[in-house]
């Protein structure tokens, strides 16, 4: 079911969709089953589309399509969506071998202390139940996460690296992420997944998609070669 | 063997396009050339798609050589361009023989200038385009000796005895100056900076060191937004400005990640960033508000004046008989 949006111009290229349900669940679903709906319509001239929470930015060519005609189109598309119930996406589920603490995870200790817990409790939360994929964000199809039930949001760290190593486990405010590639970063790090997060050669770039859980497993230093380099792929059943 | 373009002295130079396009939704940035306009204009001069593939050179100076005649154009920021020594126009086509080596010196005012060649040249390609991605770590930079495979050849066309420039085609020049004056339309977040959001137009700020293809960070007076809390992360379009922290306006520009979470001020427009992509330390912009509908309006007027451009060079390469591009 579609909820209430509002349709805002971001510039002269770009349209901004939100959704005001006030419910974060319902405007999650609203933005990604219109940015679905939208894209499989193929607007022309259109050449980005990009949900994430509550939001939905279409970006397009002004010379080949306009405002009016995207937001009509956008208008066209949630109304259907609020006649019938799209049949959801059926979610997948990734398993994720991390390797906390130490060096892969050199802010473990810091995240521990700020949330007034102990490392073994971090991880043990971090790893406890699946995290929902909520969108694919910067740098590169980042799986942005859902964080782990953390007794209050972590801080952003007050320098961000200049570059955080693929596979990079880490959280933020009530998020969590794993870095497919190497980037700069001020998110914590916890730990690093010796899966290979990206293949940049496949289609689709990324095996995950919003709406997908995964599901963190701390393993032991010595296992990392056991997994190195596999690429990361849903679980079976 | 293949014909090739022999790179001398690469300075910043890199296979460029106008972007890798559909793929924001996978988080990847659009990027491509950061002045639109100048690549479009010289791939149409060289007789190209707007989109083939060309040569960015960034500020420092660039020279080639072809092993076969061919015929480039070259745009963007003012330089020195010499064909064998010889002094030649930018924003013409422009036949160079074979052996001939071609320069690009003094790049002043702007920071970027389009080299395209007819025929584009062969390029590896990532999701559909060549454009570099600093994250993904695709990029086709240029190195002194490295050898681009050309895709075609163009007889040498020029006068024989008298080298005057064989074109006059009235190309869409883009306009260079000390300083600049860019257009943007008001963001989706404008009310968060309340009566600062005026200081935006109300006095000049200055391009820092620290701008590239991901964003221009610019100092000044910087709006200060008025209310408070993090907004959640949200696609954000590329040319918007944003008040980060610090003293500093963060102009988005192509390479930006898709995905931010900081207010929107204003957003540069389509004309406004292939001016911005020009911008180099130390110069000076002022920005110009306008609406959305004339933002639109200078943008479509610009792409048909390339697209006027394009039935002139058509018609001139045919009484020339300039092969088409295969």
């Amino acid at each position: 079911m579609g909820g209430d949006i509002v349709i805002a111009d971001c510039g002269d290229s770009a349209i901004v969709v939100k959704a005001v349900d006030g419910d974060t669940a319902r405007a999650w679903h609203t933005v990604h089953a219109l940015a679905d709906a939208f894209e499989a319509a193929r607007p022309g001239g259109v050449y980005g589309i990009v949900p994430t929470y509550d939001s939905l930015l279409i970006e397009f060519d002004c010379f080949h399509t306009d405002h009016t005609t995207v937001r009509r189109a956008l208008r066209h598309e949630a109304d259907r969506l609020g006649e019938r119930s799209f049949p959801a996406t059926r979610s997948r589920r990734f398993v994720v071998p991390v390797v906390y603490g130490g060096d892969h995870g050199p802010d473990l200790p810091l995240v521990a202390e700020q949330l007034g817990l102990t490392e073994h409790e971090v991880v043990a939360l971090h790893s406890a139940a699946p995290l929902t994929v909520r969108c694919l964000g910067a740098p590169a199809a980042a799986p942005m996460m859902d964080g782990p039930a953390f007794p209050r949001p972590v801080p952003r760290l007050a320098s961000p690296r200049i570059s955080v190593v693929p596979g990079s486990i880490a959280v933020a405010g009530r998020q969590a992420v794993v870095s497919p590639m190497p980037s700069p970063g001020g998110w914590p790090l916890l730990g690093r997944t010796p899966l290979r997060v990206l293949d940049l050669d496949a289609e689709p770039l990324a095996p995950y998609r919003p709406g997908d859980t995964f599901q963190f497993v701390p393993i032991d230093p010595a296992r990392w070669d056991e997994h190195a380099g596999t690429p990361l792929a849903a679980a079976h059943g | 063997m293949a014909d090739t373009l022999t790179v001398h002295r690469a300075g910043l130079a890199t296979v460029q396009d106008l972007g890798r396009f559909g793929h924001s939704r996978y988080g990847l940035p659009v990027n491509g050339a950061l002045d639109q306009h100048s690549a479009r204009v010289a791939n149409v001069l060289a007789g190209n798609d707007e989109g083939a593939p060309l040569i960015e050179i960034t500020a420092l100076d660039f020279s080639c050589t072809p092993s076969t005649d061919v015929l480039i154009a070259v745009t963007g920021a003012p330089a020195e361009l010499t064909v064998g020594g010889v002094r030649r126009d930018q924003w013409e086509p422009v036949s160079v023989p074979a052996g001939e080596t071609i320069a690009v010196t003094g790049i002043r005012l702007g920071l970027r200038v389009y080299l395209a060649v007819l025929g584009s040249v062969e390029t590896p390609s990532l999701l559909g385009s060549c454009a570099p991605d600093t994250i993904l770590g695709f990029a086709q930079t240029l190195r002194g000796d490295d050898e681009l495979a050309l895709r075609t050849h163009c007889p040498p066309i020029d006068h024989p005895v008298f080298r005057i420039p064989l074109f006059r085609l009235n190309a869409p020049v883009a306009h260079f100056g000390d300083s600049w004056t860019i257009d943007v339309t008001d963001g989706p977040d404008l009310e968060e900076f309340g009566d600062t959001a005026e200081r935006l137009f109300r006095s000049a700020f200055t391009v820092t060191p620290r701008s590239n293809h991901i964003g221009l960070r610019l100092s000044g007076d910087v709006p200060r937004r008025t209310t408070s809390g993090e907004p959640l992360s949200r696609g954000v379009p590329v040319g918007a400005v944003e008040v980060p922290a610090g003293d500093e306006l963060l102009v988005l520009h192509r390479g930006r990640g898709v995905t931010a979470g900081y207010p929107v001020l204003a957003v540069v427009t389509a004309t406004g960033l292939s001016a911005l992509g020009q911008a180099r330390p130390g110069q000076s912009i002022r920005f110009r508000r306008r609406t959305v509908a004339d933002a639109v309006s200078a943008h479509r007027a610009q792409r048909h004046a390339i697209h006027a451009l394009k039935s002139r060079v058509r018609t001139a390469f045919d009484a020339l008989r300039i092969p088409a591009t295969p």
